[in-house]
């Protein structure tokens, strides 16, 4: 046996238990549900009588075939493929979508409109027209990508769009504290209720203005990657095993029954906390009956108030589903890490006031009906 | 009334719990007042397993994107902005690196072609800032050439494990493809996949073409045809596009086909001696039924999803109007009290709305209803809108829009039934009268 | 795929579309439209035996205001010179189309259309012509004579044309 051999040998054993044991160092991947994706029927639209014409060759791709063996479904390759694409909206080389459709509306000369809020303002219509102003004399909210509380004009092209409003740090702002820059941060415009295409109102600036908005999403994010967000993580875990070695050190048993010390928050206080958690409860994407599912969600406080996130449970849940309430609780859970994260505005002298927070989140005002 | 106001105001009149006392508990608030906003996801690219799946992993990461952040309900990241690249499906999520992007959710995926050429697709979502996944990783297969559909699939996972209710991409929409000016417009039967890909012609433009509507499977389509020089009503098989008509008397018009929930039966107005009236065929036997008897148009009919009632339009008050009866017909009661006149009434797949076009002064609106007429919300506004069609979820409506004057051209439209996110679809050329079909199998 | 190949198959697509014939439909289906109407049954109008004088000296069509399907002092004078022709030229039949204009749902217009054709069915017979020579038929909005955004040219659309055809109807 020369040399070589026993390299060869060593190394294929090496490299046989590698195979063998290493996938075992790996952390084991959630398993698995297998499910089959059937697809629509092979056979072909033949008879037609039809010269195909331009997108008929893309037609011919998309007849997927049953994942069946030996499937005889002609190769088309990527060809049919990019044609797709090139026929397909991609979502970023559109306007928001909000705003695109209206680009052949600009023109209707407005004839009264009164109307189009539907039942509130049927009967007088005709009678009262000649007294009452035709457009209704509250101030109709734009239509805007985004529905908050309190309306919020477009953010000024410079200002990242943040849940935290921030005023502009310049370097020379700060004499004493060396402190870093920091971007002027805005919320991202919103509107306070859907304005529908029928409500728009014809008096407001002319809708095609709408188009060249300052895309904040897309700002959003590339902004984000220079701010040294992440710093803002690694210091709430830091923090929080901070925390638990302090109290552990105290000897505090650990889920303290003591009754809190300090007194309790004031009404402004508590009011600060609500509205920091409401900003960031984002019910946009929530099924119509998890809009309708009320949830209590309890959350442990850090002294640095910031939220433990593995502490949020659901407690309880009142009028929809467990499916619904799982989505109600996941956009409560979202909220509170979210807006979080920095830490909310609780006054620290009264800790044992907050650590323990049980918020309900009821969205009946946010139903749309 | 759909307003929902959200002053700050409101909130703080809501915020009326007393001041906590002094005995211990948690420290209790109610959030009552929110935001609506897309939420932010990144769907990067799908790794390719083999070498094969490359570009398929970036397409299907691609209409993955486009499905989501086509409902307005989420808005997709940009990859650039991406800080982590997803190089392995198996490795541990770095959510810290999404959370720096603001990445609410996360799909992360992987894409092979075996031996047979089939596709295998994987793929995870995660609650980025709950560092969880949402749900299990699930698998696809499918053909190379139905790579599309996988894509839809995983979108339609992914949109029912965030926002609990049923997805609609994998699903299909069929529609009259229209060429030419409008006094010599010529249409035939068309179908697509609801975002526009994968166009087929199900029928050539020799004859004019009216409003189809797909059977509850999917796997049929009616609709009304004037190859023999008088509008009959035809019913196609999607899979091989054979058709046949279906029987009727002569001397008599039949038209505005809708199949019933059970898909045995097909509800139509037939026109005999200059009145229009409601009846239902049997398609296997062909006997007809009638279902009303009044001098009045009555047109435009459609199920409840249980099949126990109709809504229809009729003018029998002096204006078309909707009404509502039983199956079986007998008396109807009226629904639409607004000014105006209302038709194309459609009965949503949850139940609980009817989409309607409403023309008022001089404008179209399509709106939607609860089933008593109360809670009336018009979502579009424009020259001329018409035909509603729900998305097989219920959440999303598609219509025609047409524009006006000598020029004007129809196409088709999609908007969120909260009356946000409208856009139209992509068509090829001139579209109208479309029918979402189900969701696939 | 390169650039070079997309922009082939971009070509080789519009290659395609140019190909159908945009006229098609026309030629199939003309026969059955106000406008061709005539065309099988040519004749100078001059010949008041012929289609052409039917329709050009008889006047073809009447109209209806908006929603309506009864018939104007001005209609009812037109259709009964249509009776008196028919009743003449007894080699004929004819189908009566019902339009409506474009400011209606589809399916609403289709059977108002109706309604004006059979309208104008109804007259005729009162007036002498055989049932069986006449049949009615309803294009709704599809098919606009005018094809302007207002009144002007939907007034002209609200109509029911008397198209011709030889012999006895099917």
């Amino acid at each position: 046996m020369n040399t070589g051999q026993i390299i060869s040998g060593a190394g294929h054993l090496a490299l046989i238990g590698w195979a063998l044991i290493g996938g075992a160092f790996r952390s084991d991947p959630p398993p698995f549900e297998v499910v089959q994706a059937t697809t629509i029927s092979a056979e072909e639209y033949a008879a037609l009588v039809e010269r195909p014409s331009a997108p008929e060759a893309v037609a011919n791709v998309d007849t997927p075939e049953p994942p069946a063996p030996g499937d005889a479904a002609p190769p088309l390759a990527s060809e049919p493929d990019a044609a797709l694409q090139s026929s397909q909206p991609e979502p970023r080389e559109t306007p928001p979508p909000d705003a695109a459709p209206d680009v052949s509306e600009i023109a209707p000369p407005a004839p009264a409109e009164v109307e189009d809020t539907p039942p509130a303002l049927e009967q007088p219509q005709e009678d009262v027209a000649v007294v009452v102003p035709e457009i209704s004399p509250r101030p109709q909210p734009r239509p805007a990508p985004r529905i908050a509380p309190e309306p919020v004009d477009r953010p000024e092209p410079d200002a990242r769009i943040d849940d935290v409003v921030s005023p502009e740090v310049t370097p020379e702002d700060g004499a004493e504290v060396p402190q870093e820059p920091a971007e002027a941060t805005a919320p991202e415009e919103a509107a306070s209720e859907i304005v529908t295409e029928a409500e728009e109102p014809e008096q407001s600036a002319p809708t095609a203005s709408l188009r060249p908005r300052p895309r904040p999403a897309a700002r959003t994010e590339s902004a984000a990657v220079d701010t040294p967000e992440p710093s803002t993580e690694a210091p709430a875990t830091d923090q929080g095993a901070v925390n638990d070695a302090l109290a552990a050190a105290l000897g505090a048993s650990e889920p303290t029954q003591d009754r809190p010390s300090g007194p309790p928050l004031t009404a402004g206080e508590k009011d600060a906390l609500r509205v920091a958690v409401q900003q960031c409860w984002n019910v946009g994407s929530l099924s119509t009956e998890a809009l309708g599912t009320t949830v209590v969600v309890s959350v442990r406080m850090g002294e640095n108030a910031r939220p433990d996130t593995g502490s949020i449970r659901m407690q309880s849940f009142s009028g929809g589903g467990d499916s619904a309430a799982r989505q109600a609780f996941e956009a409560a859970r979202r909220a509170i890490i979210r807006c979080g994260a920095r830490g909310f505005d609780l006054p620290v002298e009264k800790y044992d006031q907050w650590r323990d927070i049980e918020m309900t989140f009821n969205p009946e005002s946010m139903r749309i009906k | 009334m759909m307003r929902f106001m959200m002053s700050l105001f409101a909130a703080l009149t809501l915020w009326a719990m007393p001041v906590q006392a002094q005995d211990s508990g948690p420290l209790r608030i109610e959030i009552t007042e929110g935001v609506i906003e897309p939420m932010p996801f990144a769907a990067p690219d799908f790794v390719a397993d083999t070498a094969a799946g490359t570009e398929l992993g970036r397409n299907i990461a691609r209409v993955i994107s486009a499905d989501l952040a086509g409902t307005g309900l989420f808005r997709q990241i940009p990859a650039e902005a991406h800080i982590s690249r997803i190089t392995s499906f198996e490795s541990p999520v770095q959510f810290a690196d999404w959370r720096a992007v603001n990445a609410q959710a996360l799909i992360t995926g992987a894409v092979s072609v075996d031996g047979a050429g089939r596709v295998v697709a994987r793929f995870r979502v995660y609650d980025v800032f709950a560092g969880q996944e949402l749900g299990s990783g699930l698998q696809l297969v499918g053909t190379r050439d139905g790579w599309r559909r996988i894509a839809h699939k995983v979108a339609d996972q992914v949109y029912s494990r965030i926002t609990g209710e049923g997805g609609y991409f994998d699903s299909r929409v069929v529609y009259v493809s229209e060429s030419g000016p409008k006094n010599q417009r010529a249409k035939r039967l068309a179908i697509m996949d609801y975002d526009g890909a994968n166009l087929k012609y199900l029928t050539d433009s020799s004859s004019l073409v009216l409003a189809p509507r797909f059977s509850p499977t999917g796997d049929r389509v009616l609709y009304t045809s004037y190859e023999t020089g008088f509008p009959r009503i035809y019913v196609l098989d999607v899979a091989n596009v054979g058709r046949r008509v279906l029987p009727t008397q002569d001397g008599t018009m039949s038209f505005a086909p809708r199949f019933s929930p059970d898909g045995r039966s097909v509800l139509y107005s037939l026109t005999q001696g200059g009145n229009t009236d409601l009846f239902v065929m049997d398609i296997g036997s062909g006997s007809s039924t009638r279902l009303t008897n009044a001098p009045s148009i009555e047109t435009a009919p459609s199920y409840s999803p249980d099949g126990r009632q109709i809504v229809f339009e009729s003018d029998r008050s002096g204006t078309p109007q909707l009404y509502i009866m039983a199956a079986g017909g007998g008396e109807a009661r009226r629904i639409s009290f607004g000014q105006g006149r209302y038709g194309t009434p459609v009965w949503s797949p949850r139940g609980d709305l009817i989409a309607f076009t409403k023309q008022s002064k001089g404008r179209f609106h399509i709106g939607v209803m609860r089933t008593d007429g109360s809670e009336e919300r018009l979502l579009t506004a424009s020259f001329l809108d018409e035909g509603p069609t729900w998305a097989p979820n219920g959440r999303v409506i598609m219509f025609t829009r047409e524009t006006q004057g000598a020029q004007g051209q129809a196409s088709l439209y999609s908007v969120d039934i909260t009356g946000r996110n409208l856009k139209q679809v992509s068509t090829n050329g001139g579209a109208s009268d479309p029918s979402w079909g189900p969701l696939q199998d | 795929m390169t650039y070079l190949s997309k922009t082939f198959l971009l070509f080789a697509g519009l290659a395609l579309a140019a190909c159908t014939n945009p006229d098609r439909f026309d030629d199939a289906t003309g026969a059955g439209l106000d406008s061709g109407a005539a065309s099988g049954l040519t004749g100078a109008a001059s010949d008041p035996a012929s289609a052409a004088y039917f329709q050009q000296a008889v006047g073809d069509r009447v109209l209806f205001a908006v929603d309506q399907s009864n018939l104007g002092t001005q209609a009812q004078t037109t259709l009964d010179g249509q009776a008196e022709w028919l009743m003449t030229n007894r080699d004929f039949t004819a189908i009566i189309e019902g339009h409506a204009d474009e400011q209606g749902t589809r399916e609403y217009n289709l059977a108002l259309g109706a309604r004006r054709a059979n309208s104008v069915q109804e007259y005729l017979i009162s007036r002498g012509v055989a049932a069986d020579r006449l049949r009615v038929v309803s294009y709704g909005k599809e098919r606009p004579i005018e094809i302007c955004s207002n009144e002007a040219c939907y007034a002209k659309n609200r109509r029911a044309v008397t198209v011709l055809a030889a012999g006895p109807t099917s």
